[in-house]
Parts: structure tokens; C-alpha cells; sequence
């Protein structure tokens, strides 16, 4: 027994050791390649699909009903339609990543590793987040090269463009892991892009101007938040937009600093994932 | 932090009590765990054993006491005492993006050890995983599942391993295979805590057995020692002919059963794991059939098992249920 002793308190000291050592980011660095390993296997599902289904709209509304249009917000249509279409895959791909993903730890019963794992917070948001902007960037960027692809002139402010993508795709990881967290079923998940962003996204101004809404719906259509998103990217896009970049800017962020306080408050509690 | 070399536990639980909503899952909890033993954790369903791992894992962060592992306290260093801490957690789990290969190589990373491809590789082998290595996990069988769970709760080299009933559902070759790789592993210096229904398991490989029942620890021990205290010989004598029972009384037998009219079988307690104590109970027996001129045909002694002193800790803190003694 006293050899057993002996080999356990140095057991015990030489993984205090390493564990002083650590800072935890690269268990981080470890989950984040996880999350990105996990799309990349069902590329198909996850980065091929949105693509197909966005160049669909571009097909549809930007070649066939776009010839149509003489412009639209001062732009051509295919130009106009191209930052939203690229918007809406950012905050879908975002936010499905990080929600599916995790709920999906939560039915395998695979969370208890990464909760009992020396991992705060902090970390697990920033590997679920930072997975999910990947995801949410390639997709969008892929949407805007073929939006390019198309004939879209989208150059205006490209630093200003990604900038936006990168604050609402943040936003709306942290959303996904947050919806993640107090889900109990399936059904619970995919209430959001089915029922919030699909719908806040197409009367956000992704297909038109709310500038053509009549009084009081182009009122009402500032009181969604995804409008101004969508013209953050447009304004980066083209120069051109709805609402002042300032305002685009301050709500993104205020979205962002909203959806970060929810997934850290809900990972703390533990409710509906610790007991 | 208490220096590791002054204090006898690598893990310690002080009055740690956890409710959920008016049902207290553990009450007042004071446990101590040696560095390098086993402990077995003994308790039927819904005793708080599961609970309490949690509580010293990680996974559950509220509840009143104090836990430290290490000396480190389990909320205020969570960074030093999960890495110190491996989980086998009672329910099946998976992740149905990767094969156990993979499982394995993100497991370790985790706990900030970088993967090292040799290790996995080895311990597939050991845990006879090695032909599914590349096989989803979603795909593995029950017992595979486990076995994976067990591998990746080993992946970072943990100090404390808590096998959360690690044998249900698998199979007699894989639970022995197992208790032989427990046995390896405390060698190798890692301390266990146990629980387990099979009640040979814990007498198998446990140093020390701490019942618990309704959240609250009733006794901890070693083995022999409980078994010692609270457990019984017993003598089953065949007579020449029907003996009433009153005839023994005095022979010293905690409980005298007929089990046929010339067979009965007598209790005695206080006996270690050889058994020795029963001895003065039989003299006694055959000193009485002498007085009484009946014939001794045949005699079957034993001993208690874990088991049957189990039961007994456990049917003593059941309200209304009083032992029957002869």
C-alpha cells in the first residue's frame, strides 16, 4: 500500500504541475479544431447546401425577376441583392453550427467531456465561436465570389464588408450555443431559423429597400434588428445602404455584447446542461 | 492549498450536502479517499453517489461543503483539479462525427495534453479497440462504448479516476479484463473511486467500501473490516433427528433458523474474511446435541458476503423495518 501511496502523490504532483502550466487556450485551440473537423466532414450538408440553395436566389430573383428591375436602392438588383444573400448565409451557417453542434453533444451525452474538462466559459464560447465564424465566412465568401461570379460590383469596402460579417457571424455563434444550452429538444433548435431568422432576414431588406415600404411598415420594418445588418454589409458592399453605417455598426455590436452575456450567463448556471 | 505531503487524502469531501428542489441528494458528506487506494462507493439507486462524483468532478458547481482534490479546491482551482480528475461517467456516451480514434485525439487535447499518436494507438490495443479504431462510435456496441468512455477518461493521465458503474451492461470477460486493468492502474499510482451495483466487483478490487444511502454516508471502512464488524459466520447443522431451537439458545448464534425440522442453520457475528469466530459457536452446538443425545449428521459453514452486509447497513436506515433476532 505504501508503494501505491508513494506512486499516487507523485502522480497527484506531477499533474498539478502541468495543470499550473497550462492557461487552458490550448484545450481551446484543441475544441475549436474539433468544431471545424466536425463541418468539414459533412461539407456537403454544411457548406455545399447553403451555397446551392443561395445561388438558387441569384438565379431566381437577381437573373430572371432582376432583369426586370431598373435598380434598386440606387443600385443595379444584382448588386443590391448580393450583400443580403451574403448576410443571410453568415448569421445561418453561424448560428446552425454552433446550436447544432452543441445540442447535438447534449443528445450523445459527448458535453459531460468537454464540461468536466479544464475548459471555462470563456473557452468553450471562444472554440464554438470562432468554429462558427469559420464556417459562417467561407460560406458567405463563397456566396459573395459567386455573387462576383454573376456580374455584382461588391468592392466598394471590403475591410468595412468582412468587419460587419465578422461582428454579426460572432453574434449569432454565440446566439446558436446560448439556444443550445437551454434546448431540450430538437424542435427547440430549429424554432430559430425557421421562425426568427428566416423570416426577420427576408423582411430585413435582403430582397428590397425599406425605403419602398409604405408608412407605417417601413416604420416598423426599424425595429428590426436585422436590418441593419444586412445594410452593414451592403454599405461595405456598395456604398450604399438603408440606415447609417453608425447605427448598422452600434446595433450589430449591441447584438453581439447581448448574445455573449446570454451564452456565458446560461453556461454558468449549468441549467439544463450540469444537472 | 494544503501541501499534497501533509494531508492522507488526494480527495476530500466536507459537509457537502446538494438539493434538488425539497429532494436532498447528499447531506452533510464528510469523505476521505487515501492517496493509491480503491474506494468503493457503495449505494442503491438514487443513493448519491452519482451526485457526489459530479460535485468533485466539475459537473455539478452547486452545492454547500467543501471539495479538494489534491488539496486544490474543486471551485476555486477548477483548471488544476479537473485535470487531475478522470470521469467514466455511469451513462453511455459518443460523438457521432468521429471514430474512436479520433474521439481519443481530441479527448486528450482537452485536458491540454497534446495527442500523442503512439498512446492512442496502444491504448486501443489495450482496451481491445483497436479493429473499431476507425469505426464511428455511434456504431460501437454498449460494451465498446464503455470501453472507448474508459480509454478516454485515461487519455490525459489523471490522478483520481471515478469509474461511475463501469461494468453494467458489459459482459463477464470485459468486467474481468477490466478489474485486471484497474488493478494496473493503481499500481501505476492513479487513485479510483468506484461505484458499482455488482457487489463482487467492490470485494474484488476495493481497499475501502463507503455505503451511502439517501445522500448521507453510513460507513467507511476496509473491506475486511466491515465485513469484520457487520459480518456473520454461519453454520448450517444436519441432525440425527428434529431439534426445537430454544435447545441453542444460549450457544451464543446472533439467529437460529429451521430451515427443515432436523436442519437448522445458526448466525453469529464478528468475524473476519477466514472466518474465525464460528468456531466456539460449533463447539457449543455439538456440546448441547451431546447433553441432549442427538446426532450431528452434517455440518456447512460461511461466512457473510459484501453483499448480505450491505443489505443489512441498508435495511437498518430503512425506517420501520426492525432486524428480526432470534
Amino acid at each position: 500500500m505504501n508503494a501505491y501511496r508513494k506512486a499516487a502523490l507523485k502522480r497527484v504532483a506531477q499533474a498539478a504541475e502541468e495543470a499550473e502550466r497550462s492557461s487552458g487556450w490550448y484545450n481551446c485551440w484543441i475544441l475549436f479544431r474539433r468544431e471545424i473537423k466536425r463541418f468539414m466532414i459533412i461539407l456537403g450538408q454544411s457548406v455545399l447546401s447553403p451555397v446551392v440553395t443561395t445561388t438558387l436566389y441569384f438565379l431566381v430573383f437577381g437573373y430572371s425577376l432582376g432583369s426586370q428591375l431598373r435598380e434598386m436602392g440606387g443600385l443595379s438588383y444584382m448588386d443590391f441583392l448580393a450583400p443580403g444573400l451574403v448576410m443571410m448565409a453568415v448569421i445561418n451557417n453561424s448560428f446552425i453550427n454552433s446550436s447544432f453542434s452543441f445540442y447535438l453533444t447534449k443528445v450523445h451525452g459527448s458535453v459531460v467531456d468537454i464540461l468536466v474538462a479544464p475548459l471555462s466559459n470563456l473557452q468553450i464560447m471562444a472554440a464554438y465561436a470562432a468554429a462558427s465564424l469559420v464556417r459562417g465566412l467561407l460560406t458567405g465568401g463563397i456566396i459573395w465570389l459567386i455573387a462576383a461570379l454573376f456580374g455584382a460590383q461588391t468592392l466598394y469596402d471590403p475591410g468595412l464588408a468582412i468587419g460587419v460579417m465578422v461582428l454579426v457571424s460572432l453574434a449569432f455563434s454565440l446566439f446558436g450555443l446560448a439556444t443550445a444550452v437551454v434546448s431540450k429538444e430538437f424542435e427547440h433548435v430549429n424554432f430559430i431559423p425557421s421562425f426568427v431568422i428566416l423570416p426577420f432576414t427576408f423582411l430585413g431588406g435582403v430582397f428590397y429597400s425599406v425605403k419602398l415600404l409604405p408608412e407605417p411598415w417601413a416604420e416598423v420594418a426599424l425595429y428590426n434588428p436585422f436590418l441593419y445588418m444586412v445594410n452593414g454589409i451592403r454599405y461595405g458592399m456598395t456604398g450604399a445602404s438603408d440606415v447609417s453605417l453608425a447605427s448598422s455598426l452600434l446595433v450589430s455590436g449591441a447584438f453581439f455584447l447581448i448574445a455573449f452575456a446570454t451564452a456565458w450567463a446560461l453556461l454558468a448556471s449549468g441549467k439544463n446542461l450540469r444537472d | 492549498m494544503v501541501s499534497l505531503m501533509e494531508c492522507d487524502s488526494v480527495l476530500r469531501f466536507e459537509g457537502v450536502s446538494k438539493s434538488y428542489g425539497s429532494l436532498a441528494a447528499l447531506s452533510e458528506v464528510d469523505l476521505s479517499v487515501e492517496p493509491g487506494e480503491i474506494l468503493a462507493l457503495l449505494g442503491p439507486n438514487g443513493a448519491g453517489k452519482t451526485t457526489l462524483i459530479g460535485c468533485a468532478s466539475g459537473l455539478i458547481q452547486d452545492f454547500r461543503g467543501r471539495i479538494s482534490v489534491g488539496g486544490y479546491d474543486v471551485r476555486r482551482r477548477p483548471r488544476i483539479t479537473r485535470r487531475l480528475i478522470g470521469l467514466v461517467s455511469q451513462e453511455l456516451n459518443f460523438d457521432g462525427f468521429f471514430n474512436a480514434r479520433q474521439a481519443l485525439f481530441y479527448q486528450s487535447g482537452y485536458y491540454g495534453v497534446r495527442p500523442d499518436r503512439q498512446r492512442i494507438e496502444q491504448m486501443l490495443r489495450d482496451f481491445s479497440l483497436y479493429e473499431k479504431a476507425d469505426t464511428n462510435t455511434r456504431q460501437l456496441s454498449g460494451g465498446m462504448k464503455r470501453r472507448l468512455m474508459i480509454c478516454k477518461a485515461l487519455m490525459h493521465d489523471p490522478a483520481v479516476l471515478f469509474l461511475d458503474e463501469p461494468t453494467a451492461g458489459v459482459d463477464v470477460e470485459l468486467r474481468e479484463e477490466l478489474w485486471r486493468y484497474v488493478l494496473k492502474l493503481r499500481e501505476q499510482g492513479v487513485t479510483i473511486v468506484l461505484t458499482t451495483h455488482y457487489l463482487e466487483e467492490a470485494e474484488q478490487l476495493a481497499d475501502r467500501v463507503a455505503v451511502i444511502h439517501r445522500g448521507r454516508i453510513l460507513r467507511v471502512q476496509p473491506r475486511e473490516r466491515l465485513l469484520a464488524d457487520l459480518g456473520r459466520s454461519w453454520a448450517k447443522v444436519s441432525f440425527s433427528r428434529p431439534v426445537p431451537v430454544e435447545e441453542f439458545q444460549n450457544a451464543g448464534a446472533h439467529r437460529i433458523q429451521t430451515l427443515e425440522p432436523s436442519v437448522l442453520r445458526f448466525e453469529m457475528d464478528g468475524v473476519d474474511e477466514e472466518g474465525h469466530g464460528s468456531g466456539s459457536l460449533l463447539s457449543t452446538v455439538v456440546r448441547r446435541c451431546g447433553d441432549l443425545g442427538v446426532s450431528v449428521l452434517e455440518v456447512e459453514t460461511g461466512r457473510s458476503s459484501l453483499e448480505e452486509v450491505f443489505r443489512e447497513l441498508i435495511r437498518e436506515t430503512e425506517p420501520g423495518k426492525e432486524k428480526v433476532e432470534a
